[in-house]
């Protein structure tokens, strides 16, 4: 498969996060985590609220200090001590899009001061005049206009927010993106104007993303590949078409049969796997799988041994004991 | 008399320092016995402010039933006191919000929060109130009840906690329930739960329920009929297969198309352009004029007739104008055909 | 219906013509966070009605002096204890401004002052009340707005640092404050008081060293809030260091906060001073202060109720004007208030 002689972009390997959240209770919020991200690829990650996906894209970009592990990008490592300038020339090559339209622009600040932030901290533009050709143009190339750049956040709707924090991202031209789910606040048409923005950013500049959602139509849509995240681990990766149409992974089946449809007669006639109980708390997780108490098809073999993050098919990863040959050969033998 | 529920040319207006802002702009709307019927739209379409006026709970200051009639079993609603209105609601009307951890007071246990309308409405005793709650959080799949009924609302998840907001509103069996965004807050997993919960108690209890949503996947999931609204207005409304299937309004086209679909093809999204009107100034023509690919002029200045395409399905849209040139809805907002 | 088929042409009926940017105009008038406040801060009656008051307070006293001849300690032992009196409202019997003492003695006549007016009367020395209302007024604003002022210069910079490194820095510094409001608060101003010499400074000092407790806690806990916002998140990635996010990302959004706590600091440094002075610890003789002078007239209450009459009024307004002022600001600058 192509995705072989890729280059690698980003590579995440055991990646650790926790946070201490009162006496000797630990919550791990991403627990071994590994991924890679090829050059000029989409990869999803999705899971539910309190999964560990957003964490995993803020500790990647420094936001949060890991725990373990490491993050290597185009072959350096991201993490440890660094000098002002090399941390300066990281900021300018991977950069985040975030939630909440309404939270991440600063509302005293004028749209053209908040797109020029990348330009003036890294000193982009020699003169006044560049530095507002620079915003004309990013605020063009997300779709907004001159007129604009002069007033403030509070005047624009959700979608045309999103817009403007992606003009900010791009305001350092980076080479990789982490959307910390950038469209989930917003409504399903302008879902779909911002959607379409950054795949057109992609085709245009060559970007690569890690975009992280809830929404696993979305994420689909927008991914080359996609992993699903529970509890601070991710449990399935595959290529997105495999991954929707042949999911291996209890929970991504689950997962994939609970998004509604908009199609009354399919909905009408769909079997759902509908999940018993709620997420447990990630500060005491459950003991080998971690979704185990929630898994239709549980084994004893679940409680005490986590599972083996393995290929079960090729480009298709899965941890889950259904798919370890090893074990299932084992079981049989005795 | 079939219809429990039925809006009439229902205006509702906020004050603002800025002026008059025209939230609603003549709806009009029934809902059946036992029927279920989803108001689609985006925030700011008005769907929510449709249905807080149902229940008269808009802010009494700043906002006002401008002119039109709800009329709940005949009786108009916005003539109510506000005493009668008390007693109608929670009993008669009841309503789930979106977020469960807000809608539970935090200081009272949970038995006592579905008491107490029982108690109040129903002037039930201690012990049958208390039975009655047992009773309606088995209803709907909280295991444990006997225990769970003495805990507080923090004691419980978010997917349970819905599950006792749906249990308070339901306890004194209400006519219609209306339910505004009862899964936006919820993941997806638990959202399925409480969707199946939600079908299940309509064919248990016959309970009429109005749906509140801009996700079409659970439309298409809970409802019969289904409203769509834009603007302030219902630019379509039909049965759900009607709506789906053979939507005739641009906008239900923009809104079907933009969704991705799980089982087809990557392909650009159909994005629908530029931003919902401002209900400050709202367009004196279709609501949807500046962002509809297919606008006339005559779209700017004239406010669209509704045109009857069965007698279920109705839409506001010039293009149905036997003058208009003849449109075909774009491939991807086919339903069916996608599939 | 029919009306509308009559009036349309079937020109109409052709595609309207739009140009693309239509889609994405805004109408409304740009307007900044500042302009915003203070629309809303002039729609609030009452903190309209405490500037006002301020803004008058303020003008006499620097300007009230002026209109006599006689200096704040210019004794005379020929009229002493004079009652108010003012020319033109002096024929107004009910208002007591006719230099008629609480026994029915014309003063005035008494002490040969026959063509003086002395408009608050003058004190046990003979000095022209009005003349040392004014300054003493002056003197109170002076110490209240100095110990605001410093409050919030020590205030914001320990508030910043605690709440923007957080941590072990945020763990020490916020165990210090701790104390330091331990520590009942008068006994440190008197024992301060003591230490040094009284004066407007010592007060001033002896107010600071505690006052600016409040300002540090509000100060850290909107930092604490902001270092979590996504803008300011944004701003880290960006690469900005410390200094950029503070001064553009924090302090424009704590401004009103700060500005609103000053607000309230003002009234309550006017009250300490006053009453410091009143229990005798505050301005020496022949300065006075609000509170001074309330102090000197309470001894002759009875008999001379003007000496405590017109500085213990300016307290009041000051202290109310400067509420009324601070809770509209509050109204017109709380974040939460906006969307």
């Amino acid at each position: 498969m192509a995705v072989v002689e890729r280059e690698k972009l980003l590579e995440v390997k055991n990646l650790k996060k926790h946070f201490n959240v009162g006496k000797n209770a630990v919550l791990k919020a991403v627990d071994n985590v590994s991924f890679d991200i090829y050059k000029g690829e989409t990869l999803g990650l999705v899971g539910e609220s309190g999964c560990g996906k957003s964490t995993t894209g803020r500790t990647i970009i420094r936001l949060y200090e890991a725990t373990g592990g490491n993050v290597t990008f185009e072959g350096k490592d991201v993490h440890g001590k660094k000098s002002r300038k090399d941390l300066k020339s990281f900021n300018r090559r991977m950069q985040m899009i975030f939630q909440d339209p309404y939270a991440s622009l600063n509302p005293r600040m004028t749209i053209k001061d908040i797109i020029a932030e990348g330009i003036d901290i890294h000193g982009l533009a020699k003169n006044d005049k560049e530095r507002m050709e620079r915003v004309y143009e990013l605020l063009e190339t997300v779709g907004l206009n001159r007129a604009h750049a002069s007033r403030y956040p509070h005047e624009f709707s959700g979608g045309q927010r999103q817009r403007i924090g992606i003009a900010r991202a791009l305001a350092v031209d980076p080479d990789f993106i982490i959307a910390d789910e950038p469209i989930s606040a917003l409504d399903v048409s302008i879902q779909a104007q911002v959607v379409n923005l950054m795949m057109k950013l992609q085709k245009e500049r060559g970007l690569t993303y890690l975009f992280i959602a809830h929404d696993l139509s979305m994420v689909k849509h927008i991914s080359d590949r996609v992993g699903v995240m529970y509890l601070g681990n991710i449990v399935e990766l595959a290529e997105s078409d495999e991954l929707y149409e042949e999911p291996l992974h209890p929970y991504t089946q689950a997962l994939l049969s609970a998004i509604p449809v908009p199609d009354p007669e399919v909905e009408r006639s769909r079997e759902r796997i509908i999940l018993e109980g709620d997420l447990p708390s990630p500060i005491s997780p459950p003991s080998g799988c971690r979704f185990r108490t929630r898994c239709p098809h549980a084994m004893d073999v679940c409680a005490s041994k986590e599972p083996k993050w393995l290929e079960a098919r090729e480009g298709h990863w899965v941890a889950c004991h259904l798919y370890d040959n090893e074990l299932n050969t084992e079981n049989k033998q005795q | 008399m079939k219809n429990i529920l039925e809006l009439n040319n229902v205006n509702v207006s906020f004050h603002t320092f800025a002026g008059e802002v025209k939230a609603v702009r003549g709806v009009n709307l029934h809902l059946e016995k036992g029927e279920s019927l989803a108001i689609v739209g985006e925030s700011g379409s008005g769907k929510s402010v449709t249905s807080k006026s149902i229940m008269r709970l808009l802010p009494e200051k700043t906002s006002e039933i401008k002119e039109g009639e709800i009329l709940f079993e005949g009786r108009d609603l916005t003539k109510l006191s506000n005493r009668e209105m008390e007693k109608i609601r929670g009993s008669e009307i009841s309503m789930i919000f979106q977020d469960p951890m807000t809608s539970l007071n935090p200081t009272m246990t949970v038995g006592k929060q579905i008491m107490e309308g029982l108690r109040k409405h129903q002037n039930l005793s201690k012990n049958e109130a208390k039975e009655r709650a047992i009773n309606l959080l088995k209803l709907v799949g909280i295991p444990n009840p006997e225990l769970r009924i003495n805990e507080y609302p923090h004691q419980f998840s978010g997917g349970m906690r819905q599950r006792v907001v749906i249990a308070i509103a339901l306890a004194c069996n209400p006519k219609v329930l209306i339910a505004d965004e009862p899964t936006t807050a919820l993941d997806v997993t638990i959202q399925a739960q409480i969707l199946d919960l939600m079908r299940d108690l309509q064919q248990k209890t016959g309970t009429a329920i109005i749906l509140i949503t801009h996700d079409l996947g659970v439309v298409a999931n809970l409802s019969q009929r289904v409203a769509v609204m834009y603007g302030g207005t219902i630019v379509e409304t039909g049965t759900t297969d009607e709506v789906f299937y053979n939507p005739k309004h641009p906008y239900t086209w923009g809104l079907l198309s933009s969704m991705p679909k799980l089982n087809s093809a990557d392909k650009e999204l159909m994005a629908i352009p530029g931003t919902p009107p401002n209900l400050l100034n709202p367009p004196k023509g279709c609501p949807f004029a500046a962002r509809c690919p297919y606008a006339m002029q005559v779209c700017v200045d004239n406010m669209p007739d509704v045109t009857d395409v069965t007698s279920t399905h109705k839409t506001a849209c010039w293009l149905l104008d036997e003058r208009a040139p003849q449109v075909e809805p774009p491939e991807a907002a086919l339903v069916g055909g996608a599939r | 219906m029919s009306m509308h088929e009559k009036q349309l042409n079937n020109d109409l009926f052709q595609p309207a013509v739009r140009s693309s940017d239509d889609a994405e105009k805004i109408t409304k008038e740009s307007t900044s966070f500042w302009q915003d406040a203070r629309r809303r801060l002039f729609e609030n009656k009452g903190a309209v009605s405490g500037l006002i008051i301020i803004v008058a307070i303020l003008l006499l006293a620097f300007l009230g002096p002026l209109f006599s001849h006689n200096g704040f300690d210019d004794q005379d032992t020929s009229r002493t204890n004079l009652p108010p009196r003012v020319p033109v409202l002096e024929k107004v019997g009910f208002l007591g401004l006719d230099g008629v003492d609480i026994r029915g003695v014309d003063q005035y006549k008494m002490k040969n002052q026959k063509d003086n007016y002395y408009w608050f009367g003058t004190d046990a020395l003979g000095r022209d009340q009005f003349v040392r209302v004014w300054k003493g007024t002056q003197i109170s604003l002076y110490i209240a707005f100095l110990a605001a002022a410093i409050d919030m210069v020590i205030g914001v910079a320990y508030g910043a640092i605690s709440g923007y490194y957080g941590g072990k820095t945020d763990n020490i510094m916020q165990r210090i404050i701790e104390i330091l409001i331990g520590i009942p608060n008068l006994i440190v101003v008197i024992l301060m008081i003591l230490i040094l010499d009284p004066g407007i400074l010592s007060i001033t000092f002896a107010m600071v060293i505690t006052g600016w407790t409040t300002m540090a806690r509000i100060v850290r806990g909107q930092i604490l809030k902001l270092k979590t916002q996504e803008y300011v998140l944004a701003s880290v990635t960006l690469g900005a260091k410390s200094s950029r996010i503070l001064t553009k990302h924090m302090f424009p959004n704590i401004l009103g906060s700060i500005i609103i706590t000053s607000m309230f600091t003002i009234p309550s440094a006017i009250f300490t001073e006053a009453f410091l002075s009143f229990i005798g610890l505050g301005i020496s003789p022949p300065t006075a202060s609000l509170g001074s002078l309330v102090n000197e007239g309470f001894k002759s209450l009875q008999i001379y109720p003007h000496l405590v009459l017109y500085p213990a009024v300016i307290i009041s307004l000051i202290m109310i004007s400067f509420n009324l002022l601070g809770d509209g600001l509050r109204d017109a600058l709380d974040p939460k208030m906006r969307k």
